[in-house]
């Protein structure tokens, strides 16, 4: 794909993302109209004569919709991203964060935080430490069984590891506290933006994009670490050190998307999926559209768990519901782009 | 040590935990040079070649490339000298011919460098030089199996180095393939290029090398013009058969004799 084909597609993906930012900030229950919504933003970036709904739109726009919508875009590039990054770092179609049991070791590890600590940068040291501890655990069962690379044993591996720590979540939640810590960790398990505040998503927001960053800028190498180790190495590719280093940052960026919300299944898995089918697998372009996709699937996805019912849905369920079906259809129609 | 040699093997010894793979080689390669590796399976040549590449660790002798020790070489700085050309393989990921040529471009480019118009280029260029501009776009994992080997040719083209190894560069291919490969691979010669190649037919290594070099049981044991290592009693020795070698044409070729055939 030619240079301009390809800033092209990520322009007008950056186009959509700022166009459905914006209606999602002026879409809800207090809806609010453009005209206004300039005017407030005018006030806010040169000042001048305040009035009431000013004081209004502070806090239904900063304090309510804005902090929730960049965490959705942050939680949707960074699972996107991991997600395509550990389907070239293990050369396996059928890994996301999910499937790995990065999820569930990160909610494992935040949960264990919550129950020793209040302290939040322990939740997400933890939810670090456990969600590549899930990495670790899941590729040495992959690989115990047979010495060759293969697809359905990582599989199998990740599913052991994420049913480890499913299980040792289940020990924390039949400790926890059942009148507070308990209600707490199940809500924010089920997968949840509405915790998000302003100050606490600029604060993991830095770490995240460090991360999505450092794999936009080592995903040139992708593509060779997906030939397998020896052909990248004679190609002149130091593979432990990329292999390592994207594995970190896959799973630093999805632990922390756990940390800030729970378990949101499958967008890491589908994004990539559907970014192929539609412009091919080379990963210098599959990488930044991943972050770019995958960040407006789940401010749609919450945008409709939002205002689409009169109950709000948790996201980590929305997601599933939306992602099963279309996984099947991406398996299906997939065989193509990946042999 | 001759002037004109990129690499140079001395007295190698490797050993996986106690079974021994290669006991004692010395070998060069010089400019120019087509120097075809013959043996039976499990003879040591795969494993030759990867300790060239620095694939896997030695445990005693030495490699020189340009006479310089290997262990002075990250993979980039090999990736700068050697062009490796492994088997045609499946990929998991659908990439394009292009696609997979621009990959030989990894070792020109800084840590943080994408690849630029030129790569691309340069990419298109080596196709062009191989014949097979025509194929750019289409998908890797849809062409033949001599296809993906001419593919991986142009690969090898796109790190602009004059040495190129290949691993038995004809297996899996059809019968006309194999011959069109091995005339490519005299074609490049005549243009410069250096060849290290694995084979299994002595027959091809009579046709395309300037060296022919056998190995058996982890050591070399002929090393010459292809004419006078490729012999009747070579062939019955390292490989148990009989075989007769013809004149043909411009060429001495190797057939190997049939005793039970179908009446």
């Amino acid at each position: 794909m030619t240079h301009t084909k390809t800033f092209g597609i990520l322009f007008a993906a950056i186009a959509t993302l700022i166009l459905l930012t914006v209606i999602s900030l002026l879409w809800g229950q207090y809806p609010i109209d453009f005209a206004t919504f300039m005017g407030y933003i005018d006030f806010k970036l040169f000042g001048g004569v305040g009035n009431d709904t000013y004081t209004l739109l502070d806090n239904i726009i900063l304090q309510i919709r804005l902090p929730r919508i960049l965490l959705a875009i942050l939680i949707g590039a960074s699972l996107a991203v991991s997600g395509a990054a550990f389907q070239a770092m293990f050369v396996n179609p059928l890994v996301s964060p999910g499937i790995l049991g990065v999820l569930a070791g990160a909610s494992f590890g935040a949960a264990l935080g919550m129950l020793v600590s209040e302290q939040w940068y322990i939740v997400q040291a933890l939810s670090f430490i456990f969600g590549f501890m899930a990495v670790a655990i899941a590729v040495l069962i992959g690989s115990m069984v047979t010495n060759s690379r293969s697809t359905i044993m990582l599989v199998l591996g990740g599913v052991i590891s994420g049913s480890l720590f499913t299980a040792l979540l289940s020990v924390i939640k039949y400790v926890a506290d059942p009148y507070s810590t308990l209600p707490a960790i199940v809500y924010w398990l089920m997968g949840s933006l509405t915790m998000a505040d302003l100050s606490g998503v600029l604060y993991v927001s830095i770490p995240m994009i460090l991360s999505i960053l450092g794999m936009i800028v080592l995903s040139k190498y992708f593509d060779l670490l997906s030939l397998g180790d020896e052909e990248a190495k004679a190609l002149g590719v130091n593979v432990p050190l990329i292999r390592f280093s994207v594995i970190i940052l896959a799973t630093l960026a999805s632990s922390l998307s756990v940390v800030m919300a729970g378990m949101i299944g499958w967008v890491g898995l589908i994004i990539p999926h559907i970014i192929r089918m539609a412009v091919g697998p080379s990963h210098r372009l599959l990488i930044p559209l991943s972050a770019i996709i995958g960040a407006i699937f789940l401010l749609l996805a919450d945008s409709i768990s939002r205002l689409a019912f009169s109950v709000e849905i948790p996201i980590g369920i929305l997601t599933s519901l939306i992602g099963i079906p279309i996984f099947i259809i991406v398996l299906k129609n997939a065989r193509a782009a990946w042999n | 040590m001759e002037l004109n040699s990129i690499i140079n093997i001395k007295d190698l010894h490797f050993a996986y935990s106690k079974n021994r793979i290669l006991d004692g080689i010395d070998f060069n390669i010089n400019h120019g040079e087509v120097i075809s590796l013959l043996g039976p399976n499990g003879c040591g040549k795969s494993t030759l070649i990867r300790l060239i590449l620095k694939l896997i660790n030695f445990s005693h002798g030495e490699i020189l490339i340009n006479n310089k020790t290997i262990h002075n070489y990250s993979h980039k700085e090999i990736a700068q000298h050697i062009a490796y050309i492994p088997q045609y393989h499946n990929v998991p990921f659908n990439y394009t011919v292009l696609e997979m040529v621009m990959m030989g471009r990894i070792s020109k480019l800084g840590f943080f460098a994408t690849p630029s118009n030129k790569d691309r280029e340069i990419a298109y260029e080596s196709l062009k030089h191989i014949g097979i501009d025509n194929l750019s776009s289409r998908p890797f994992g849809q062409l033949s199996g001599g296809q993906k080997q001419m593919v991986l040719l142009a690969r090898a083209l796109t790190q602009e180095v004059n040495t190129f190894i290949m691993d038995e560069p004809v297996s899996g291919l059809d019968y006309g393939n194999q011959i069109r490969l091995l005339e490519l691979i005299s074609e490049l010669s005549r243009q410069g290029y250096t060849f290290l190649k694995t084979t299994h037919y002595p027959d091809h290594a009579l046709l395309v090398s300037s060296r022919v070099v056998v190995m058996n049981h982890g050591k070399i044991i002929a090393n010459g013009k292809p004419h006078d290592v490729i012999t009747t009693p070579m062939i019955q020795d390292v490989y148990g058969i009989g075989a007769d070698l013809i004149e043909h044409g411009a060429h001495t070729r190797c057939l190997p004799i049939f005793n039970k055939g179908i009446q």
